[in-house]
């Protein structure tokens, strides 16, 4: 699913976020990414979603080469993959529901099928009584299954989450976890980067341990 | 296929509900578009109306030749026959003295004049058609006939008809030129306009190519957006001409009276109407165009 090749990130600058790093992720895969702030995990994200582009070395997402890609040729990438983010990244000026409708009007899906999909999505992260909430009544907790449900409505093969339970207190952040975890067991590969470990540990998944933009030992 | 076409047409109500819902947002905007439209189109308009009525009358030139008061009826008989015999003569129309009187008291509601007058006081004339309409010869045949016996002057009816002509080729490039420049305006006017949408929806934008909208996807509702404010300042550009013809005329046809003539500015036919809102609304999406590939380019999700 995901193939990295040499793979180096400068920043303009002379940041180097990734040194030199390869690595596998098998489709239908669960795989943490752990590592402190700075140690290269967020880059790693945005690299697997075409966000930024190496400086060297290759990127083979879905068998698709991202360096080779042109930039009009991105977002058609990004529609085969859903991603959360920390700060979740919601529209405040619409609502519950029509976040989530994005990704389909994006695609282009038929009106009614959507709505029925995105009512799918809420009900599997239980938001489905708010679907005409806006975001900014919605707790913490439940802006970031939003932002999870928005990523899933798609039915997207690859799944990214950067630190998404960093805001949460730890019952939050296991509830969201489970919620991966049902995206894996249905096929989904999965990407989750994390500083805390402890949260990882009990899933007994593969671990890529980053410090500096390398492997950790 | 069906898709895309639904996709448009959702982009295309969805951008006209948005105007419709900020009419006093538009507004300004809208507003500007249309005096920007309706200036060169008052302008069209005067220029066509008088090149219209300019063209009538000049379509047949035409050269009054005036004898003078003495002439007797063998100088009339010799003038005709020079005019009958000349190869650059179509025809000629004898207007005696007294005709003249008697059409001018119709013409011009001035019945009784005759009978305050002891003397007519207006010439014999021939009114001369020519074959050729080139202005150099018109002027050339003008001095020929001016040097016949007992013609007092041969006037060039069609003179005045031609310096008008000038001016309203004149008014016509002017009109091109000003149409030019305002045409760019709207370009530019429809580019800020969209250019301040989309830094105002910057977020929105951002999201969305997170999420994998191509650009396509992000141009469709500013570009329908700049369709519409096209098309209803085509509309209002309508509105102001026709209503500033509808105010002129009455004037203008006043003036003309003075003269006996009848002259009136038109307003636009439905052809000239259809044109005028297809060049708005392209001119429109040209500017959001223009705008949208320049900065959405640098909207980059970080």
């Amino acid at each position: 699913m995901i193939q990295f090749d040499q793979v180096t990130k400068r920043y303009p600058g002379g940041n180097e976020a990734l040194k030199n790093l390869s690595f596998t992720i098998d489709t239908g895969e669960m795989v943490f990414l752990a590592g402190h702030s700075g140690a290269g995990k967020s880059t790693l994200l945005k690299l697997v979603a075409g966000i930024e582009r190496a400086t060297s070395g290759s990127v083979i997402v879905s068998g698709q080469n991202l360096s080779k890609l042109r930039n009009s040729q991105i977002p058609y990438v990004r529609q085969h993959i859903g991603m959360v983010f920390q700060d979740h990244k919601l529209l405040f000026d619409r609502s519950v529901f029509d976040n989530v409708m994005l990704p389909l009007d994006i695609i282009g899906f038929d009106r009614r099928d959507a709505a029925r999909r995105v009512r799918a999505a809420l009900d599997k992260v239980g938001l489905l009584s708010k679907e005409k909430t806006m975001p900014i009544r919605l707790s913490g907790g439940e802006q970031q299954r939003l932002c999870i449900a928005r990523a899933v409505v798609h039915r997207p093969s690859l799944l990214l989450a950067d630190e998404p339970s960093a805001n949460l207190d730890r019952a939050y952040a296991l509830d969201i976890m489970e919620l991966f975890k049902s995206f894996h067991q249905v096929g989904v590969s999965v990407v989750i980067s994390a500083h805390d470990e402890t949260l990882m540990e009990d899933y007994g998944r593969r671990i890529i341990r980053l410090k500096e933009g390398q492997f950790a030992a | 296929m069906k898709h895309y076409l639904y996709l448009n047409w959702q982009s295309a109500r969805q951008a006209l509900g948005k105007i419709v819902r900020q009419p006093f947002g538009s507004l300004l905007t809208l507003l500007m578009l249309s005096i920007a439209l309706a200036l060169p189109l008052s302008l069209y308009l005067s220029v066509s109306s008088i090149q219209e009525w300019a063209g009538r009358l000049t379509a047949t030139p035409q050269i009054t030749l005036f004898m003078e008061q003495s002439a007797e009826e063998a100088d009339l008989a010799a003038v005709s026959s020079t005019l009958t015999k000349h190869p650059r003569i179509q025809s000629f129309q004898f207007i005696g003295k007294k005709q003249a009187l008697s059409d001018l008291e119709k013409r011009n509601g001035l019945a009784g004049l005759s009978e305050g007058l002891t003397d007519n006081p207006l010439p014999d004339a021939f009114v001369v058609t020519p074959k050729t309409l080139e202005p150099h010869e018109l002027e050339m045949l003008q001095k020929e006939l001016s040097g016949l016996p007992m013609v007092e002057t041969a006037q060039f009816d069609a003179r005045w008809a031609k310096r008008l002509y000038g001016m309203v080729e004149m008014g016509k490039q002017l009109t091109w030129f000003l149409g030019a420049a305002l045409g760019i305006a709207l370009i530019l006017v429809t580019y800020n306009a969209v250019r301040m949408q989309i830094l105002a929806r910057r977020d929105e934008i951002e999201v969305a190519k997170l999420i994998g909208a191509p650009d396509s996807f992000i141009r469709r509702p500013f570009m329908y957006h700049a369709m519409w404010q096209g098309l209803l300042a085509g509309l209002a550009a309508w509105g102001l001409t026709s209503w500033l013809v509808a105010t002129a005329n009455p004037a203008i046809h006043d003036f003309a009276q003075l003269y006996n003539e009848a002259v009136s500015l038109r307003g636009l036919t439905p052809l000239e109407l259809a044109v005028v809102l297809a060049v708005s609304a392209i001119l429109a999406m040209l500017g959001a165009r223009l705008a949208s590939d320049h900065h959405l380019r640098q909207i980059q999700p970080r």
